[in-house]
Order: C-alpha cells, then sequence, then structure tokens
C-alpha cells in the first residue's frame, strides 16, 4: 500500500509546480517500496533467489508450505553463491565466519574500541553494489564484470543526490512541529539541535522506559508521542524513515556500538 | 539535336523538382511546432540532472541550437540528397519513424528500430548498445552507414555543408566560421539537446495532484513497482526521472533468430580483424545478423551477449513499435513478453521470472504507461492507444498465460552455465565503454 496522504501538495500553476517538483518531496510518499516475491516455479518447486535480484535456482522438492532443515537451507544457500561467483569471478565475498571482536558482547568490544568487519556477517543489501557505493566512489577503471555490475560516474552522482533528498526531507520534518504531528507545537530540534545527543550508533540497546530493547525509531516514536505530544509513526511512515535518515547522517563516520549506555 | 538534349534537361528538371519537393517537405518538419526546441517550464523536469547533462565543451545557445535544427532536417546530410536526420527521428511520430527498422537511402533497411530523440539527451550512452558515448559521436553513425544516409566518409559531408551558402552566416555566428565535422555534431546535439519532454499526467500525479491520474493508472503504478517488477530497470526517482537504469539486458528478444554462441565467436573473430571502431561496430550492428549480439559487440563481455539498453518508456504511445528490433506493436504484446519470463537463452537477464499478471492487471499497466505521454503529443497518443488496444482484443502473439503463471517450465536463467566463448577481452569498466 502507498502513503499517499503523507505530502499532499496542491499545485496552483505550472510554474509552481515546477518549482515543487525540484523539491521532490512528494514523490517518494507515493512511490510503493518494491517488493522481492518470486512466483511458483514449475513442477511445484520453489524459486530461491539471492538479494542481487539476479540470480537464482529452483528448488524442484521444495513444495509451497514445506521449509528445509538447516543442512538443505544451507546447500541452497551454498549453490546460489556458487553460481554468484561463477557469473563474478572476479569479485570477492567473504564467507568466514564472524570475527571474534564482532561476537563478543558489545561492552567487551567497546571496551577494546574494536569495530566490527563489515562484510563479517553479509546481509540482505551487501551484494548490491549501491548499498556501498555513494560514500566513496571506486575506482572506475578497475570494475569487472558484465555492464550490469558496473556503474558510471551519473550513477554515483543520482545515488547521492537522492540519498541527500532523504536527509534534507528528514532534517526538515526534524525540525517541523507541524510536520511531526504535534499538538502543542514542540519539534525534535528544540531538545536535539542538529540532533546532538541522539546518539543513533547506540541501538539497539535496552532501553529502561520501554522496558525492552528498543531500535532508534522505537524512540523516535516515544518522542514523537512525549514530548512532541503527536502521534507515534508507523515504522514504514515516510517521515518516520527520512527522520531517521536525518539522524544517522548527523552522525557519518561514528563507529557501530550497539548496546553502549 | 534538339531531342537529344530535352530528355537529359527533363530528367535533371524532374530531379530538381524531386529534390525541391524533398526540401519543402523538411523544411514543413523543420518549421512544425513540433519540432521547437521545449521550454524547460515542465513538471517533473529534472533541473539537477539537465545541469549534469550539459557538456561543458558545447554549451546551449539559441544561435547553435538554431543551426542544430537547420541541420537536423537538412537532407544534404546523406549520400544522395534524400534522407535527412527527421526521416527517422520525425517531431511528428515522437522523434521515431514509427516503424519496425529504419529506412535509409535508396529504400534500404537496416535491423534497429530508430530511438527517439525526446530526452535522449539524458541517456549516458547512445543507440540500443551504447556504441557512442555521446549526441555528438551519434551523429557519425547514421551519416556513414551505408544504409542509412550512406555517406562514403565524414569529409563528403563537411565539404558539402560548406558549399551551401545560407550555413556560412550561421556558423560565422557560432563557430567563428570554422565548418567542421565537430562543429556540425555538437549543432545537431545541442538542437537534439532541446527535446525535453515531462509535464505528463504522471509528473502532476506525483507533483501532488490525485486526480492527475485515474484509480486504473494508479493501480497500474503500484504493480509497475511490485508485481510487475518494471522499476528494477525502468527505475524512477525525482533525480533521474527516466524510467531507465541506462544499462543493458538481455531479455531473450533476440533470441528468437540469433545462435548466439556460434554468432559471438563470428563477431569476435571480425571485430578482431576490423579494429573494432565505431564505423564497423556501427555496421556489424545495422547491417548484419550479428546486431541481435546487442550491447556484446561494443563490450566483448560474454554477459553483455543479447543485452541491449532499457529505454525511458515516456511517450512511449508515439515511439512504438517496441523493442531493439521493433518486433512488438502493443504495449500488451511488451507486457506478455515479461509476464512470461522473457524468452528463454543461456544470457537471459536473471531478474526475468514470469509475473503471474492477470489480464486486467495488464490492461492497467498500460493505463499507467499511457500518463507517461507529455501534452504535446496526447492526441496522437489517445488515437495510437485505441489503436492497439482494439488490435490486442484480437491479436496477442506473445501471449502465453501459461508460462506467465510458471506452469510450463522453469524459471529462466535456470538452463545452465553460460555458452562458453572465451575469456573476456578487456579490463577496462564496461559501463563506460562507447564507440572508439
Amino acid at each position: 500500500m502507498i502513503s499517499k496522504a503523507a505530502f499532499l501538495l496542491t499545485v496552483p500553476s505550472l510554474l509552481a509546480a515546477a518549482a515543487f517538483a525540484a523539491l521532490a518531496i512528494p514523490s517518494r510518499a507515493q512511490q510503493q517500496q518494491p517488493t522481492h516475491n518470486l512466483p511458483t516455479a514449475a513442477h511445484g518447486g520453489t524459486i530461491v533467489m539471492l538479494c542481487d535480484g539476479k540470480t537464482g535456482i529452483e528448488v524442484k522438492d521444495l513444495k509451497p508450505g514445506q521449509t528445509m532443515s538447516r543442512a538443505e537451507a544451507q546447500s541452497v544457500a551454498d549453490a546460489l553463491m556458487a553460481k554468484w561467483q561463477h557469473a563474478h569471478p572476479n569479485e570477492h565475498w567473504q564467507m568466514a565466519q564472524a570475527s571474534p571482536a564482532a561476537e563478543a558482547s558489545p561492552a567487551a568490544s567497546a571496551s577494546r574500541g574494536a569495530i566490527a568487519p563489515s562484510h563479517a556477517a553479509p546481509s540482505s543489501s551487501q551484494t548490491q553494489s549501491a548499498a556501498n557505493a555513494p560514500a566513496a566512489a571506486p575506482s572506475l577503471t578497475v570494475q569487472q564484470g558484465d555492464t550490469y555490475a558496473s556503474f558510471q560516474p551519473r550513477d554515483y552522482k543520482v545515488w547521492k543526490a537522492e540519498t541527500d533528498k532523504f536527509v534534507a526531507d528528514g532534517k526538515r520534518i526534524f525540525h517541523d512541529d507541524k510536520a511531526l504531528g504535534s499538538t502543542i507545537g514542540v519539534s525534535c530540534d528544540m531538545c536535539h539541535p542538529d540532533a546532538a545527543n541522539t546518539h543513533p550508533e547506540t541501538y539497539p540497546k535496552y532501553q529502561v522506559q520501554l522496558q525492552k530493547v528498543a531500535l532508534l525509531r522505537d524512540m523516535i516514536d516515544w518522542c514523537v508521542e512525549n514530548p512532541v505530544k503527536g502521534k507515534a509513526l508507523d515504522p514504514n511512515d515516510p517521515k518516520l524513515r527520512a527522520l531517521e535518515a536525518y539522524i544517522y547522517a548527523q552522525r557519518k563516520g561514528v563507529p557501530l556500538d550497539y548496546g553502549k549506555h | 539535336m534538339m531531342p537529344t538534349l530535352r530528355i537529359p534537361v527533363l530528367a535533371s528538371v524532374a530531379a530538381a523538382l524531386v529534390l525541391l519537393c524533398a526540401a519543402a517537405l523538411a523544411a514543413a518538419q523543420e518549421q512544425n511546432p513540433l519540432a521547437a526546441p521545449k521550454s524547460h517550464i515542465q513538471v517533473g523536469f529534472p533541473a539537477e540532472l539537465y545541469s549534469w547533462v550539459i557538456p561543458p565543451d558545447n554549451p546551449q545557445s539559441p544561435a547553435k541550437v538554431a543551426l542544430g535544427r537547420k541541420l537536423f532536417f537538412d537532407d544534404s546530410l546523406s549520400a544522395d540528397g534524400t534522407v535527412s536526420c527527421d526521416q527517422c527521428h520525425s517531431p511528428t511520430k515522437g522523434f521515431t519513424d514509427q516503424l519496425p527498422t529504419s529506412m535509409g537511402i535508396h529504400k534500404a533497411f537496416g535491423q534497429r528500430n530508430a530511438p527517439t530523440v525526446l530526452n535522449a539527451l539524458f541517456n549516458t550512452l547512445q543507440f540500443w548498445d551504447g556504441r557512442a558515448p555521446t549526441l555528438e559521436r551519434q551523429t557519425e553513425g547514421p551519416i556513414l552507414n551505408p544504409v542509412e544516409m550512406g555517406n562514403k566518409n565524414l569529409e563528403d559531408v563537411v565539404a558539402k555543408v560548406k558549399s551551401i551558402a545560407e550555413y556560412q552566416q550561421p556558423f560565422q555566428q557560432v563557430f567563428d566560421g570554422l565548418i567542421t565535422l565537430v562543429n556540425i555534431e555538437k549543432a545537431i546535439a545541442a538542437y537534439e539537446r532541446t527535446q525535453i519532454a515531462f509535464d505528463t499526467p504522471f509528473d502532476h500525479f506525483m507533483a501532488g495532484d490525485q486526480n492527475a491520474i485515474s484509480a486504473q493508472a494508479k493501480h497500474g503504478w503500484d504493480l509497475f513497482n511490485g508485481q510487475g517488477r518494471c522499476m528494477t530497470c525502468h527505475g524512477w526517482n525525482p533525480t533521474q526521472p527516466l524510467f531507465t537504469d541506462n544499462r543493458f539486458h538481455n531479455i531473450g528478444v533476440s533470441a528468437h533468430k540469433s545462435d548466439f554462441v556460434p554468432l559471438a565467436r563470428k563477431a569476435l573473430a571480425l571485430i578482431q580483424q576490423g579494429g573494432g571502431g565505431m564505423q564497423q561496430l556501427d555496421q556489424l550492428a545495422i547491417q548484419t545478423d550479428m546486431s541481435g549480439l546487442g550491447r556484446f559487440l561494443v563490450t566483448k563481455q560474454p554477459h553483455d551477449i543479447g543485452a541491449f539498453r532499457t529505454m525511458g518508456l515516456r511517450n512511449l504511445l508515439v515511439t512504438e513499435p517496441y523493442f531493439h528490433d521493433g518486433s512488438q506493436q502493443t504495449l500488451w504484446d511488451v507486457i506478455d513478453h515479461y509476464n512470461k519470463g522473457g524468452v528463454q537463452n543461456p544470457y537471459l537477464d536473471g531478474g526475468l521470472l514470469p509475473l503471474g499478471l492477470s489480464e486486467s492487471d495488464e490492461d492497467d499497466l498500460v493505463a499507467f504507461l499511457a500518463t507517461l505521454t507529455s501534452p504535446e503529443y496526447a492526441d496522437a497518443a489517445k488515437e495510437e492507444l485505441d489503436h492497439q488496444q482494439t488490435r490486442a482484443k484480437t491479436d496477442r502473439p506473445q501471449r502465453d498465460t501459461a508460462a506467465a503463471f510458471g506452469k510450463t517450465g522453469l524459471g529462466p536463467g535456470f538452463k545452465g552455465p553460460f555458452g562458453d566463448i572465451g575469456p573476456a577481452q578487456n579490463q577496462e569498466n564496461p559501463a563506460l565503454l562507447g564507440g572508439d
């Protein structure tokens, strides 16, 4: 479902519309998040696809509703990764276990100042070069593989522009009591100027107020209810996503340190 | 004495008349309001992107655009004075020829569908296979290709432009009187960069006008982003709202008629002999059965076999027929093609899978696509939509409902390893390769 109500604008004239379009605020709100659902395969098997959206296999014996043992599932994952590596012989994918530092308790790793290697635990975003790229464009002349897996200078510019706009949306909302839905005129920046003291890098962590482990978005919503005195935002609300983006962006370069108090 | 003279005189008068008529037609096209440079005040116009794509060494100016417009509609640029750029990129036909593949001099046909000039300034590479890096360099392809404008060499074209009196003044004004190939290319490219087409009902919807598109089209937009998986390649975002990833994908169109592995081997051997310059690539792409190899001719990367540029979707109702060979007549045919997961071949893009779209889903997607029409083409697009709708009721050559719902075969991409044509040919970033 699309949240269409979030950023409605009335457009009095063509000129004004052109100006608004440049702000690009309403657009994201009206675009459905992409999904990654696949059709059932022939002969009733199941198609399993890597997060690159291109590499897939059919597991013929896996019928709808069935699940695999851990060993079977691992063999499917291995087959997928083998297929991906066959197609990308020059790409490196770390299949080693997470390093001891990353597995240690947060307090221990914090006290040693260790930073978990970014590739220790493959996440769903890491095969998409796009996820890693915007920070610094890698050398364009040494890329390997097909055109699909290679990028042009334009790509990096578009990614950066889109990311910056997302963050800018968040900054605007952070400072806008009406956009936050405040009933008393309070906005985030009044206690957190420039998102100071939001320490997004310390989540997830146990929050005494909530009596449970919280993510950053839980604490944003906590603040939206009080002191902002608005309605807690849905986790998929574009406003909450933008706020989260802005708060993280303000702490660029700070090491992740989950669980820190 | 007299009769022997009269015939050649008559013939030359007739020939002159034909040329005059052709010139008059081209002039009429040149003056058509659809050929005029477009305003930037359009809802959805990507100002930031525009600032990136105007090359610093070829800034826009009204005088340069006017000169480029004149050249664009001038038959003199072809070997026998019969073909101008607008023959295949006609403003009244969405800057295409609305033919499956294009006709050049002597009524010869090539192998590729003419891409539109509309919004072509935003393409990262030009041609269906990206063999030209810029709009400037793109002009050389058709000017030299024997089945397009048919010139023997570029010097001939420059000499011809130099010989035409009415070009003296504008070249003087824009390029200090230097009539050179580079300046001819710059002027034509500058004119092409004025063909900006946004301001569609979809753009108005995205700017906040909920009534700009129908409920059916809104459902189509949901399908476009969801079940239809269209946005994976035809991506839209406010920075680059062109509905293309500027990349190259094998969707199986040329798998109908190409045996990829032997064809790729043959192409590699020819390219090795011929040096692989842009003119050679152009001729392989336009005139031989190697056309179906697509992007591979440029990169020599096995993954690019049968891969073609993701075309932007704006104004697609006036740029039919579809795909690199113009093989599909209607948007229903195109969606049918994707709905069944493309056409199986060893190089098929792994992202193509059966989509399981129902008939009404397909109708809704078409309703969405129809909202990508700029105001100046609204009437033509409506007429074409009616035509396609009628045709789609009886004629659905690509429809394969069983495959679309995953009942008849494996999902594509599972056909085993890539065909072996040898190691990759170069170490450069393939996304940057275009021309020579």
